[in-house]
């Protein structure tokens, strides 16, 4: 029973992290019928700017959050006006969303080798003084690091939530979302308002990659793994679900979690594509789509 | 049915221009190896041409069906069967699993396949490296035995059969199904084409050609490879990029495409280091924004170019 609750525990805090690893991903998805290939490089190039600031600074990884969103916000503004932008000159979705896959897997390629030459192949993570050190939820261990990310992948869930829900720019957002066409005939301003989203989907990328580098470790590969995760989360989610994202992370986290418990645990990722492909099958509008 | 005899024979120049100098010099080791390795390009870009170029649908995980082929394959020819039966035995095994991941993602549209495939790619780099130990090499027995000229003639033989299936392939009623899902979904579906069926069958097609890659593959480099390797996510990003490179849905855009990177990777990988797969990245963004039709619209593009200024010069004289 014990063994159980720990590993109850444990998925949802790594489910947590997948939510927050799959939220920025999402976001693009919902917002710019993009799939974005890159996100899993801005999960790992936010890692490694917290890790220089925490090594050649000495900042705490997880002060430093601020300052890695702002550098992401800003590399998310780049790559939009330098390469995601283009896209928006082919009207048809179906053909936005192939020529994204390919673009952004381009990109992902060029921040992957961009990554390995300043930083080397090598795995990095960074080590603190409360890295290896647990919390006693009744009777069950949590790493700090852990409930760190879990901390952070709810405040993270709900500022995005009440930011697209509350805000006049969330408005903008699901305007936009709705029919960008009418959107921008009412005086949305649709290419600000992708531009936004695009900043903001990389400063959440980055915060994840904050929460992985202290708890996990991140290699310059490793992004495609991440990738695949918050892919999984958001077909669970449904397309375009955003409030969702979380709670699905949770799930998968929690199915992952649970089947170490019967099956090896290398054999984790395996598992997500059979949730990914029996959800396909039987659910392929997410687990929380709206009826109707 | 009217043959294009100027075509043909140029084909069969290039052919004998391929087959006898090997047979009449010795090229040396390193031509004859990175001609080897141009071939597993071509054909797994030939196999990346029919499912992404002329179906439009974007694979990326098409190393999953080049890596399990080359396991298969590798395996069966360590326990004795011929290298000519091991090939085909690992290009079906590459088909069966095309197949379990075809059926249901291919049903839906959007991101649905590429993010199947992906994740296929990654699960089976998982599965195989827990499976089996992480590195792989052949008894002695066959290492003494290695030559470099039957791999060189099998592979051009392979790389014939790849493109030849392609051209029949998309000369054939399921190839003009193919072409109608990539140009417009919607309007095949209503003018009577079986979308998922022929999608399935491109599938099927694409991932037995990416096991004759792997499975050529399996054949070639047998003293020692690790399992990262055979599954690494590179293979998808190389076919992918040679056949953008190339011209995607076009015969020759893949060969012209590996050629290019091929030699780009030659002349670069010891100038530039890590830095060259960066300026391929670019090059990669840059066709697809601005040549959607590769290498090979490029080569019309100029042709038209050429046509209009000839004919410019020309227009006085006849008047």
């Amino acid at each position: 029973m014990d063994t159980v609750y720990q590993t109850v525990v444990i998925g949802i805090a790594v489910g947590a992290l997948y939510g927050l690893v799959a939220l920025g991903f999402g976001l693009i998805m919902g917002v710019m019928k993009f799939v974005n290939i890159a996100h899993g490089s801005f999960i790992i190039i936010g890692g490694y700017v917290a890790y220089w600031l925490f090594t050649l600074l000495g900042i705490d990884p997880y002060l430093s959050i601020p300052a890695v969103m702002l550098v992401m916000f800003a590399m998310g503004l780049i790559l939009y006006r330098l390469l995601f932008s283009p896209l928006l000159k082919y009207p048809r979705a179906e053909m936005r969303l192939d020529k994204s896959l390919l673009i952004t897997f381009g990109v992902t390629w060029i921040l992957d080798n961009t990554v390995t030459l300043i930083w080397t192949p090598d795995t990095r993570s960074i080590v603190t003084s409360y890295t290896g050190s647990t919390l006693d939820l009744l009777g069950a261990k949590l790493g700090l690091t852990g409930l760190a990310g879990l901390i952070l992948g709810v405040l993270a869930a709900l500022a995005l939530n009440i930011l697209l829900t509350r805000t006049y720019f969330g408005k903008h957002v699901r305007a936009a979302t709705e029919d960008s066409g009418a959107a921008g005939l009412s005086g949305v301003n649709v290419q600000r308002t992708y531009l936004i989203s695009c900043g903001i989907a990389a400063a959440l990328g980055g915060v994840a990659g904050v929460v992985i580098v202290s708890s996990y470790s991140i290699a310059p590969t490793g992004g495609l793994n991440w990738l695949l995760t918050a892919m999984v989360v958001v077909v669970l989610a449904g397309e375009g679900n955003i409030a969702f994202i979380l709670p699905a992370g949770v799930i998968l986290g929690l199915l992952q979690s649970v089947s170490t418990l019967v099956v090896s645990p290398a054999y984790q990722q395996p598992i997500a594509l059979v949730v990914f492909i029996l959800v396909l099958m039987f659910r392929p509008q997410g687990l929380f789509a709206r009826k109707g | 049915m009217e043959f294009n005899w100027k075509r043909l024979s140029a084909l069969a120049i290039l052919l004998v221009l391929l087959i006898v100098p090997p047979l009449a010099i010795d090229l040396g080791s390193n031509i004859m190896n990175v001609m080897v390795t141009l071939f597993i390009y071509i054909i797994l870009s030939q196999s990346w041409n029919l499912i992404g170029g002329y179906t439009g649908q974007v694979n990326l995980g098409i190393v999953a069906f080049f890596g399990i082929s080359t396991m298969v394959t590798h395996f069966l020819w360590k326990e004795g069967l011929p290298i000519f039966a091991a090939i085909p035995a690992g290009s079906l095994s590459a088909a069966i699993l095309a197949a379990l991941i075809g059926l249901p993602t291919l049903r839906l549209r959007g991101m649905y396949f590429a993010v199947g495939t992906l994740a296929l790619a990654q699960a089976a780099q998982v599965v195989v490296a827990n499976i089996f130990v992480r590195q792989v090499a052949m008894p002695a027995s066959f290492t003494t035995a290695y030559s470099l000229a039957p791999r060189y003639y099998l592979g051009l033989f392979l790389v014939v059969v790849a493109t030849a299936v392609v051209y029949f392939v998309t000369r054939s009623k399921v190839g003009l199904a193919m072409v109608a899902i990539r140009d417009d979904e919607q309007a095949a579906q209503v003018t009577g084409v079986k979308v998922f069926k022929y999608k399935v069958i491109a599938l099927l097609i694409s991932a037995m050609l990416a096991g004759l890659a792997g499975g050529f593959y399996a054949y070639v480099r047998l003293s020692y490879w690790q399992i990262s390797i055979v599954f690494s996510p590179l293979w998808t990003f190389d076919a992918l990029l040679a056949v953008v490179i190339g011209g995607a849905g076009t015969l020759g855009g893949p060969i012209i495409g590996s050629i290019f990177l091929v030699v780009l990777s030659e002349i670069f990988a010891n100038t530039l280091g890590q830095a060259h797969l960066i300026v391929f990245g670019f090059l990669f963004i840059l066709v697809v924004l601005f040549l959607p039709q590769g290498l090979m619209g490029g080569v019309d593009l100029v042709r038209a170019g050429m046509y209009r200024a000839w004919r410019s010069v020309r227009r006085p004289t006849i008047v």
